[in-house]
């Protein structure tokens, strides 16, 4: 293990490690938007859209990561229609993501009890006040769990992104492994990388879930 | 409980013998291979017209046709060969870990390169040179300022510009495909690879010219074994001298390369290496 | 007049031996899949009644299983493809991919049982210990029908994605699928430019009704015994 060697590799890694974050950060917060929304139109039963996002969550579930950014970055441009490598990436993994946390935040929806609805109905609100101010922010807290499965999900999937010329820590792994011929040294980078993406997140998750229970267990007994 | 941890160690003893299976005694590679019966050699097979896999699902180029002919020499079949797909970046990594026996994937000889491997005899000459699309062709280095170049990782190419040229915006692929349908698609200004693959793949493709016929020095392409095979090594020279005595290359060129080039190549600039 | 249709026709009447050379590649996806999870599942199961017995067992289990989920399975199959191999040049790509897809699914399904395990109340162990079963009768009477209405859709998703996750190890070179497209579209680079969407187009149908296949038959076999 060539420790001089390791040292020059750090300013590469944590170039990738950062561009890893930006892409993960971006593709969350879309994803999470979209599968609120997803969830919440479904849990409504509007007509057309229910049907449509059905169909979406079954297509982004049943497909691979691989196939849907080969298929966006080299069959797209024959169509005029040229993404660059983070914005792939980012449509990717928000297609995907979208439909994992629409599934994560059903369970919450799923899991609000009746007398919660029942009550806002009886004091007056109307549906629209009922999702915005009751449902949401439980069905939210509820699937807390899920969602932070699917956030650690996403962060995981970028590794993937590297087909699409994105440099990330994979991506990077290779390039260095071809270029210096030092294997031993980029997985150890490489392992060293995703324990420090990865870890914080679950560390906080597990932090988080601990805090949910006892908020769970005091007021929505 | 006890059945249970029988079973268990049963499992932890499997998986146990599985990773000690991976590595083995000491044994000269050439009696191994004859042993084996088969010798595995690693080619391209996304780099017309050097190795690539046709309609039928089978090897073929210039590299492919050395490969079978080494088969033929030493284990007496050209049928007693397998072929292991490799991708530019892999390459060195594949032939160290003992995936094959040696490398012929038009693996170019560099300084880098000799510190980790050993280089038979060359067999074929190549330069790099630069594909852009004809409407704005790249006529020297220098117009890179500023775009971005599209190269396939682990080539001489992207060490060339990574060290001498790092202002310049490298897009870089895995594979020869990714990085060529990347560059009919406009991801990038020009393409930088050896000008064999970029003549090749100009011919099929009018809107893109070969901008920069060749730059840097001329270089050779040898095949590769690791440093500890010193008889597959000595076996590999004299088998290369002995074709280049027969005008094998010219051959191989005949066959594989010259429908392709036509007489737009002379053979001996590619195939004369003394 | 849609550039779409004509480039369909040409390619299906040209190129039908590309579609069945990616059907027979589809077979090495859908045969990694099936080892795997045939050997997660079983292993898992036992792992996980093993890892139940005990509070020790449950903690080193826990911090294995993080450490098997840090890092993604793409990383898991280069570090395994790299260091797994001796002067013999160590397993191919398909091997190594059976393994790593073992090990971690076999964690994931273990996990599931655990975690099912754990959500059963207490007093289902006690009052079956109380009436006199013994520990086999126990866990084939009482624990493994209630625990199969939780683990059932888990374990459903986990086969499901470990049938997705197949595509990954054309990155370490196994020639599956994936890798035999790239070739179709590289030889039918200049006849056919329109290539790569209708065979990447094929392929996720491929996977597609592979998986929707999957979740339909556990529906069904859900529906049937009324889990």
């Amino acid at each position: 293990m060539d420790f001089v060697l390791i040292m020059k590799l750090i300013p590469i890694y944590k170039e990738s490690i950062f561009l890893t974050l930006k892409l993960s950060l971006c593709a969350i917060m879309i994803s999470l938007f979209l599968g609120i929304v997803c969830s919440a139109i479904s849990y409504m039963k509007i007509p057309i859209v229910s049907w449509i996002i059905k169909f979406y969550v079954e297509i982004s579930r049943n497909t691979p990561l691989t196939i849907q950014l080969f298929f966006l970055y080299f069959s797209l441009p024959l169509f005029g229609v040229r993404l660059s490598s983070f914005n792939c990436a980012l449509f990717g993994l928000s297609f995907l993501g979208g439909s994992y946390m629409c599934e994560a935040v059903k369970g919450g929806f799923d899991s609000i009890k009746k007398t919660q609805i029942e009550s806002g109905l009886s004091i007056g609100l109307n549906n629209w006040q009922l999702i915005c101010h009751i449902i949401l922010p439980q069905a939210i807290v509820l699937s807390m769990p899920l969602i932070a499965g699917v956030i650690v999900f996403l962060i995981k999937e970028t590794s993937v992104a590297g087909i699409v010329a994105l440099a990330d820590v994979m991506f990077v792994t290779k390039d260095v492994i071809g270029m210096y011929y030092c294997t031993n040294e980029a997985l150890f980078m490489l392992i060293v990388s995703y324990v420090v993406i990865i870890l914080p997140f679950v560390l906080l998750f597990t932090f988080l879930k601990e805090k949910i229970k006892y908020i769970d267990n005091k007021i929505l007994f | 409980m006890k059945k249970f941890k029988k079973i268990f160690l049963f499992c932890a003893a499997i998986l146990l013998g599985l990773t000690i299976f991976g590595c083995s005694s000491e044994k000269n590679l050439l009696d191994e291979i004859k042993e084996r019966g088969k010798i595995k050699i690693g080619v391209f097979i996304d780099k017309f017209p050097f190795g690539y896999i046709d309609t039928n699902g089978e090897n073929q180029g210039y590299d492919v046709f050395l490969a079978k002919r080494i088969a033929k020499d030493l284990l007496g079949d050209e049928s007693k060969l397998e072929f292991v797909p490799m991708e530019a970046a892999n390459r060195v990594s594949y032939l160290l870990s003992g995936k094959v026996d040696v490398t012929l994937a038009n693996f170019t000889i560099t300084k880098d390169r000799e510190k980790v491997v050993n280089f038979s005899k060359p067999y074929m000459k190549v330069r790099l040179g630069i594909a852009s699309p004809k409407k704005f062709p790249i006529s020297n280095i220098e117009e890179l300022n500023g775009k971005t170049l599209i190269v396939n990782k682990g080539t001489t190419a992207e060490v060339f510009f990574a060290t001498n040229h790092p202002e310049i915006k490298l897009l870089k692929f895995d594979q020869n495909t990714e990085a060529f349908n990347a560059l009919a698609n406009g991801r990038g200004d020009a393409m930088s690879h050896d000008n064999t693959i970029l003549y090749a793949w100009v011919n099929g493709n009018d809107d893109f010219s070969v901008s920069v016929d060749s730059f840097g020095s001329e270089s050779f392409i040898a095949p590769a074994v690791r440093k500890s095979d010193h008889d597959l090594l000595s076996w590999l020279d004299d088998e290369i001298k002995k074709l280049r005595e027969e005008k094998f290359f010219y051959e191989d060129y005949e066959k594989t390369l010259y429908p392709i080039y036509g007489d737009l190549v002379e053979a001996d600039n590619v195939v004369g290496v003394y | 007049m849609n550039i779409l249709s004509i480039g369909v026709l040409d390619f299906f009447v040209q190129e039908a031996v590309g579609f069945k050379r990616l059907l027979r590649a589809f077979c090495v996806n859908l045969y990694i899949s099936l080892v795997s999870v045939l050997l997660s599942i079983f292993f898992g199961i036992l792992f996980g009644f093993i890892v139940s017995k005990r509070k020790i067992f449950r903690i080193v289990f826990k911090i294995f299983l993080e450490i098997v989920r840090i890092i993604p399975i793409f990383a898991w199959l280069f570090l395994f493809y790299f260091k797994l191999s001796g002067k013999n040049g160590g397993l191919s790509g398909t091997a190594v991919s059976i393994i790593v897809f073992f090990v971690w699914g076999t964690f994931e399904f273990s996990d599931i049982i655990l975690s099912s395990m754990e959500a059963l109340p207490k007093h289902q162990y006690e009052s079956g210990l109380a009436i006199g079963f013994t520990y086999k009768q126990l866990y084939k009477k009482i624990i493994m029908p209630q625990i199969m209405r939780m683990v059932l859709p888990n374990a459903i998703n986990l086969i499901v994605r470990m049938i997705k996750t197949t595509s990954i190890v054309t990155l370490i070179g196994v020639i599956e699928v994936l890798k035999v497209g790239q070739q179709i579209i590289e030889y039918n680079v200049f006849k056919n430019p329109k290539a790569p969407f209708f065979v990447y187009g094929f392929i996720f149908a491929l996977f597609f009704v592979a998986c929707q296949t999957v979740s339909c038959f556990a529906k069904f076999f859900e529906n049937k015994f009324k889990i």
